[in-house]
């Protein structure tokens, strides 16, 4: 059956109370009474109306054609004068009687005014130029006066009383905030934060504050002139406005005889004490000992309320609400919830202070969840901290990003700090490690690593997580891709095509190459070395020098230092010499006054700080072959003891090593060559992580190694073959040093070469001949192993007329071009 | 793609389509593995002892499990009437057959049980885009328009995850500078590229929405001549948002005042802007009202029927959009017709041949008539296709129960799902690679699937089925397996409707890689954007319709304390039947994993990987913890794609949609010892069949 419901109070917690009802499709016809002649304003927003940030359209929740579309009967200014519980019936004003079955009272409260002298002209309410700040009309009455003075006062430092000031600052130049207490909203801010408040307020807005000022007077005659403290001080003004505080309106309703204490007191379903059909909702309502003065706590009670009265949800029980305000004046950050200082001995306090900024932040934190917290001068954590105080959210243990954004959310993964196995590609499942990996193998291209992984190929969406992994992993930018597939970058081909080009125009030598391969000729001095490195390998002993297209370690056939000087490193093949060898090095060291005599990670002796001019005449004192410590080539093999003497030993490491080094001394290739020879699987000589390495085993049986690494990447070699005798390792050796040679990019070392191209197809192509060139690359290997010449005899001839001439002081280095 | 029959299986490799441009996420790359998978189902299953679902599976003929069909479709209908007997169809099938299935329910069961699985998906986007747009097209424009605009709202969408082709688009525009915002409770791989992320508490998108317009009003950041002079309703709506100020909004939602005036600053002045929504914002008890808030804040702005601009709403089922649109929902006929309306039922009944009285009226929609399975007036013989509702519908051991209540449960699927183990018959279907047919993508472009392999020796097409069941029930003149001739029923079936396919023929799909929807006639070029000079509304303007923001149907408490939230993995696709049969996704994403904050976990004693226990008032679940930082330590998300989640999810219904409350509900978090056993079911501990 439908009943009559009859609400008291058309503001925003009565108002909102019957939206609530209909949206729970309560079956009542419902009258309302208001004391405004408005629809549902909302009250919160009339400081932005005064500060012309919203207008008056932007604040109505329910404006009068609301009330007529939903059927609400409104009775805007019509003001209850009583109820009559017995007779069921609310008598207005007028004289008329309104009967209920259910009955909302939602009478709200009023602006306290403080007893000062002055404040009221016996005629017409307030004293002209006073102004309390409640209502619409008091609001529009206000700007429609602030335009035409100058001097405003406004009384009372509170939400209120500070936004009041500030709006009116859009209407006059001179407004002063009187506070009865010692600092400025003193029931949401602690002292120190109160004060910080007031600097602000002072100094950005230009607002003058006095606290502890009692207002004892208001001056004036006919209208407002100043106001009195009761120090005696005088502050001329021509508007006063009242935010001294509000109370609820309750007398009508205690003379009702309902119950009245600091407010109509309300069960937890927001009945009335002792009452069947009479409900009270919102700033009038006394609930549990507490009245709320705020929009959230009104409107739970709303839905409370609601749930209850149309039969929803009748367990429905309003226990409280948690407090929490933010001033709306532009410029000035403040918000606080809960808590303004701890309770017990047991909450946690954590202050920031910043004065200097103006920056306070309080938070207190009880049993682990946010009891408390007030930020002045900086919201931008206030969102999160509402939200953690209403919701009682875990809490961080660093207590610091409740009140900083400590790194915030990460905008770019930063591939530094991605775990290995972080999923990169989800489309196939490749994680950074796996990219990591062939990038680390030589594939420095975005494509290529593309193309490698499959990373990126499926949605594409983290192509650029791709590149980033690949600039990170590549340590710096990633390599162009449509140079990626060239040899050497000032050539556009790939090395078999430029082999090829190579082979048709018989090109053999360097600028050859540039003039008829590049368009426009262009000579790349980055692209030489490679060229001539390739140029020798292919066209061995035909091959035409020019210099320039060496790096300074191969003009002076030496490793050029930090201090300009380089360092001579003799032959020792196999790491085995003799006394006179010996000898002789000691005498040079002593003649020439070489700084420094070293033995070499590769089992040789060098000799370092020899000045570029003094080279020849060491090289023809030592007479002994290079040892090729600088160049792209094949540099030595480190062996072990052997058979001969170590009691391990189970094959002549010692004299394979010194063979391997005897047939491939010098050679040329697109990168340096570090082999050895070791004689039992102890590995003694390392041999596991050589370019190409030699492990003797049980039976007379010589394991081979290939694309091992031990600097700055380190990599185990891959087995390529397991052989019977040391002219079948001799053998393999110089396929798989040709095959490299002739297949390599430049400065593409063997342990990246190697997992690029495979072991399984090196091992084809090398060991069991898959593509039928093995004896080409035999007779290739040894028409180079025939062009050797030992590059320190130069001495006798120099290349070129300056060559070992001092070029010093040298103070910037050329860049050793490498390939990680 | 393209498919090429290779010896045993076939070879797939991208194609550069208009629509992905040759992306695939990995679940198209492994779409193969499903073709010849050792689950498939290859013959018709019914139950040894007939009438008892607990007695094994075995092999049968395709008479027999006919026979068996047909014997319990009579007897039911015969004692509790034709309503007795229904069906449940799926987003995942073609045009075709989702109309077939419609036609079917009306004409050969004479029954209004019919819906399907898009009513958990994007019911409430669609309920409102027709009352606001007249018309529910998932995209207004282009998927490729997205890469143009300048400002991007992504509303509860993670295509980055859920959608990964179409990431390129939008990775396209933020190479350009466009600025994408997107509003997840979770930082999700697409929120980690964007230029903002907002992550509202779940369940307060719509205040999220009205808050943003209440700033653009009070800005004058709002279109008042588009307003004016393109749609109604606009007071209304304008004096609702006057109470969502962003103080209030702030509070309700945890997005701070300064992000909420950001993100419609640049809406509003940054455009081309476009906003999106998905199914973050859509399943929700207020999921209808959500999407609407977006649309208004999308109107008020002047976005919808702009160039680069507007609303949309993402669907990813593989016929999201087709299957929506022809009959396979409990309100529908053809050409995305209402079922209770005269002149489109005169117009179908025409087509169809048969008395337009004939026609059933609108019936129960999908949860409204799985929750009365087995009663009186419910259905109590359902045939069940494309669909695994035991793990995708809500509270699903209520689910399992009403389908144990039911008298005969039939199930067509390509693998035995756990819906497919409840049944009395299971008919095995043909899948993607092996039938002909169309679908609609989200952009409304119909386009084709065409055969690369027929279907194993026993396997039928629904199609097949639907037309022999027809014929067993004495209907049989009514329908046809051929595709082609069922596609062109279709055309004149949705001839003059809104989703109007007139026009379209599988020569022109072929020759124009896709043809937009509304296409009237042959001569007709499609329509790629809508819009541009009218709405599809009685008024010819599009509707602003109020709304207001309703607390979730259920909010945490003490004992229930946290919000869960469901949502997808990259790698798993819906109810996980197909995709967690392939070993590269399953190696990629083995199980479900609980994302949880590691301030909530560490108030729980959760370390990552632990084994946890989420309870909700409906069933509890357990699963791994997954820590992140990126998910608000207030809530919890758990991916749906095996069973678990479900058994927690509030059936609570959008009052509008019908869809129902995924995406909130209240849970508690605990840890459990370890050596518990995740309690969703992998395939392989299925029970043997």
């Amino acid at each position: 059956m439908t009943q009559r419901l009859v609400v008291i109070g058309n503001g925003m917690a009565g108002a909102r109370t019957v939206e609530e009802i209909l949206a729970r499709n309560g079956d009542f016809t419902i009258t309302m009474f208001g004391d405004e002649p408005y629809g549902n304003y909302n009250r919160i927003m009339l400081s932005n109306l005064l500060a012309g940030v919203e207008d008056e359209a932007g604040i109505y929740l329910n404006d009068l054609g609301w009330y007529a579309d939903n059927g609400i009967t409104l009775n805007a200014g019509v003001k209850i004068e009583r109820i009559d519980r017995a007779a069921k019936t609310v008598i207005a004003a007028d004289g008329t009687s309104t009967p209920y079955d259910k009955l909302i009272i939602a009478t709200g409260s009023s602006s306290w005014t403080p007893p000062i002298k002055g404040i009221h002209n016996p005629k017409r309410g307030f004293h002209q130029g006073v102004f309390a700040f409640r209502t619409l009309d008091d609001t529009r009455g206000m700007i429609r006066y602030a335009r035409d003075h100058e001097r405003a006062v406004v009384i009372g430092g509170g939400l209120l009383g500070l936004e009041a000031a500030r709006g009116l600052q859009t209407h006059l130049s001179d407004v002063t905030l009187l506070h009865a207490m010692g600092h400025l909203m003193e029931r949401q801010l602690d002292e120190k934060a109160g004060h910080m408040l007031q600097a602000s307020v002072e100094n950005k807005l230009g607002i003058k504050v006095v606290t502890n000022a009692m207002t004892t007077e208001i001056l004036g005659k006919d209208r407002v002139t100043g106001v009195k403290l009761a120090d005696g001080t005088q502050i001329p003004c021509d508007v006063v406005v009242i935010a001294a505080g509000i109370r609820p309106n309750t007398r009508m309703v205690a003379d009702s005889g309902l119950p009245v204490e600091r407010g109509i007191v309300v069960d937890d379903q927001m009945r009335v004490r002792g009452e069947r059909d009479i409900y009270s909702v919102g700033e009038c309502a006394q609930h549990r000992g507490n009245l709320y003065g705020l929009v959230a706590p009104l409107w739970d009670q709303a839905k409370v309320l609601a749930d209850h009265i149309t039969g929803r949800d009748t367990e429905a029980a309003y226990t409280g609400s948690k407090l929490s305000t933010k001033l709306k004046v532009a410029g000035i950050d403040v918000a606080s919830m809960g808590l303004i200082a701890p309770e017990s001995d047991d909450d946690e306090v954590i202050i920031y202070n910043e004065p200097k900024k103006g920056v306070y932040k309080q938070l207190i934190i009880r049993d682990g969840v946010l009891a408390g917290a007030i930020l002045v001068g900086d919201n931008s954590k206030a969102a999160s901290l509402i939200q953690s105080f209403d919701r009682a959210q875990a809490l961080p243990e660093e207590r610091a990003e409740l009140l900083f954004d400590i790194g915030g959310p990460a905008g770019e993964v930063s591939p530094e700090d991605m775990p290995d196995d972080a999923q990169v590609c989800n489309c196939n499942g490749v994680s950074k490690g796996a990219i990591c990996g062939v990038v680390n193998a030589g594939c420095k291209t975005v494509s290529g690593v593309m193309d490698k992984t499959r990373a990126g190929k499926g949605c594409g969406t983290c192509k650029p997580l791709v590149q980033r992994i690949v600039e990170w992993a590549a340590g710096g930018e990633a390599e162009e891709d449509p140079a990626a597939s060239w040899y050497v970058p000032g050539v556009p081909m790939p090395k078999p095509e430029l082999m090829a080009a190579i082979r048709k125009y018989e090109l053999k030598s360097v600028s050859a190459v540039f003039d008829k391969l590049v368009p426009g000729g262009e000579h790349d001095a980055k692209s030489k070395m490679g060229l001539a490195s390739l140029l020798k390998m292919m066209w061995a002993d035909q091959y035409v020098d020019e210099r320039d297209a060496r790096f300074i370690n191969d003009r002076v056939h030496g490793n050029i230092q930090k201090d300009g000087t380089f360092s001579v490193v003799p032959q020792m093949k196999g790491g085995v010499t003799t006394p006179a060898e010996l000898k002789r090095i000691a005498e040079v060291a002593e003649k020439y006054q070489v700084p420094m005599v070293k033995l070499t990670g590769g089992q040789r002796i060098d000799l370092l700080g020899i000045p570029k001019e003094q080279l020849p005449a060491i090289w023809a004192d030592l007479d002994i072959p290079s040892g090729y410590a600088y160049a792209k080539s094949f540099r030595t093999v480190k062996t072990c003891v052997g058979s001969d003497f170590c009691r391990f030993g189970v094959g002549d490491s010692t004299a394979l090593g010194i063979a391997i080094e005897e047939r491939f001394q010098g050679l040329e290739g697109p990168g340096k060559m570090k082999l050895a020879v070791t004689g039992c699987p102890r590995n003694c000589a390392e041999a596991y992580v050589k370019d190409l390495g030699v492990v003797a085993i049980d039976g007379g049986k010589w394991e081979i190694y290939v694309g091992g690494a031990a600097g700055a990447h380190i990599r185990k070699g891959d087995l390529l073959a397991t052989v019977d005798s040391p002219e079948a390792v001799i053998r393999l050796t110089g396929r798989f040093l040709q095959y490299y040679r002739e297949n390599a990019n430049w400065l593409e070392r063997t342990y990246a070469w190697v997992p690029r191209v495979g072991i399984e197809k090196i091992r084809a192509v090398v060991v069991d001949d898959a593509e039928g060139i093995a004896s080409q690359l035999d007779d290739a290997i040894e028409e180079a192993v025939q062009a050797y010449k030992d590059p320190w005899k130069e001495r006798a001839v120099p290349a070129t007329p300056g060559q070992f001439r001092t070029s010093l002081p040298l103070t910037v280095l050329p860049q050793v071009p490498v390939r990680s | 793609m393209t498919l090429t029959p290779e010896i045993p299986r076939v070879r797939l490799e991208p194609a550069a389509f208009p629509v992905n441009r040759g992306g695939l996420c990995a679940k198209g790359f492994t779409a193969a593995d499903l073709l010849d998978h050792p689950d498939r189902l290859l013959t018709p299953l019914v139950r040894k002892e007939p009438g008892n679902r607990e007695s094994p599976l075995r092999e049968a003929t395709w008479e027999e499990a006919y026979e068996r069909i047909v014997t319990a479709i009579r007897g039911s209908q015969e004692r509790f009437g034709p309503d007795s007997v229904g069906c449940f169809g799926g987003g995942g099938l073609t045009n075709e057959k989702a109309y077939a299935l419609g036609k079917f329910a009306r004409v050969a069961l004479r029954s209004s049980a019919i819906d399907y699985n898009g009513r958990f998906c994007m019911s409430s986007a669609a309920t409102a885009a027709n009352r606001s747009l007249g018309i529910d097209r998932g995209l207004p424009f282009p998927l490729a328009d997205v890469a143009e605009a300048r400002t991007v709202m992504l509303v509860g969408a993670n295509p980055a995850d859920a959608m990964p082709p179409s990431m390129q688009y939008l990775d396209a525009g933020r190479a350009n500078g466009a600025k994408h915002i997107v509003v997840d409770p979770r930082r999700t791989n697409t929120a980690n590229g964007a230029h903002m992320h907002l992550a509202p508490l779940p369940g307060t998108d719509l205040a999220l929405a009205n808050g943003m317009l209440h700033i653009a009003i009070r800005e004058g950041w709002i279109d008042e001549e588009y307003i004016a002079g393109r749609t109604e309703g606009f007071a209304a709506v304008r004096a609702a948002t006057n109470a969502y100020w962003p103080e209030r909004v702030e509070r309700m939602t945890g997005v701070p005042e300064a992000s909420l005036r950001e993100a419609v600053r640049l809406l509003a002045t940054e455009g081309p802007s476009m906003i999106l929504t998905a199914r973050g914002a859509e399943q929700h008890s207020n999921g209808t009202d959500t999407a609407q808030a977006w649309l208004n804040l999308a109107l008020a702005l002047g976005l919808v029927g702009r160039p680069f601009s507007g609303y949309g709403t993402i669907t990813g089922q593989g016929n999201g959009q087709g299957g929506r649109e022809h009959g396979q929902k409990a309100d529908q006929l053809p050409g995305y017709r209402r079922l209770d309306d005269p002149a489109a039922r005169a117009h179908v009944a025409a087509v169809w041949g048969i008395d337009p009285a004939e026609l059933p009226q609108p019936g129960r929609s999908a949860y409204e008539m799985i929750d009365a399975l087995g009663t009186d007036d419910g259905v109590r013989v359902l045939w069940i296709l494309a669909s695994n509702i035991a793990v995708s519908a809500p509270h699903t051991s209520h689910v399992v129960q009403k389908l144990k209540d039911l008298d005969f449960l039939v199930v067509s699927d390509i693998f035995p799902s756990e819906t497919a183990q409840l049944a009395d018959v299971i008919l095995p279907t043909a899948q993607w690679a092996e039938e002909e047919g169309t679908m609609t993508n989200l952009e409304g472009r119909v386009i084709r699937r065409k055969m690369a392999l027929p279907p194993p020796p026993m396997v039928k097409s629904d199609l097949t089925v639907l037309t022999e069941l027809a014929g067993l029930l004495g209907r049989g003149e009514f329908f046809t397996d051929e595709p082609e001739a069922v596609f062109e029923e279709l055309r004149r079936a949705s001839a003059g409707g809104i989703a109007d396919y007139a026009g379209i023929s599988y020569q022109r799909i072929e020759a124009e890689q896709g043809v937009f929807w509304p296409c009237p006639d042959s001569g007709h070029p499609g329509t790629p954007r809508l819009f541009a000079e009218s709405f599809p509304t009685a008024s010819g303007r599009a509707r602003f319709v109020r709304v207001d923001h309703r607390d979730p149907a259920e909010l945490p408490d003490d004992l229930f304390p946290y919000v869960l939230t469901t949502g997808r993995n990259m790698q798993q696709y819906q109810s996980g039947t197909q995709t967690r049969r392939v070993r590269a996704l399953n190696v990629a994403l083995p199980e479900p994993r609980a994302e949880i904050h590691p301030d909530l976990a560490r108030r729980h004693g959760i370390a990552d990987g632990d084994m946890v226990e989420l309870r909700s008032r409906r069933g509890a679940a357990t699963l791994r913890a997954r820590l992140s930082d990126g998910i608000r330590p207030d809530t919890v998300f758990a991916p749906f794609h095996w069973p678990g989640a479900n058994t927690l999810t509030n059936p609570a219904l959008d009052p509008h949609s019908k869809m129902p409350a995924f995406k909130v509900c209240a849970v508690a978090l605990s840890r459990v010892p370890e050596g518990i056993a995740v309690s969703a079911v992998s395939p392989d501990e299925m029970v043997e069949i």
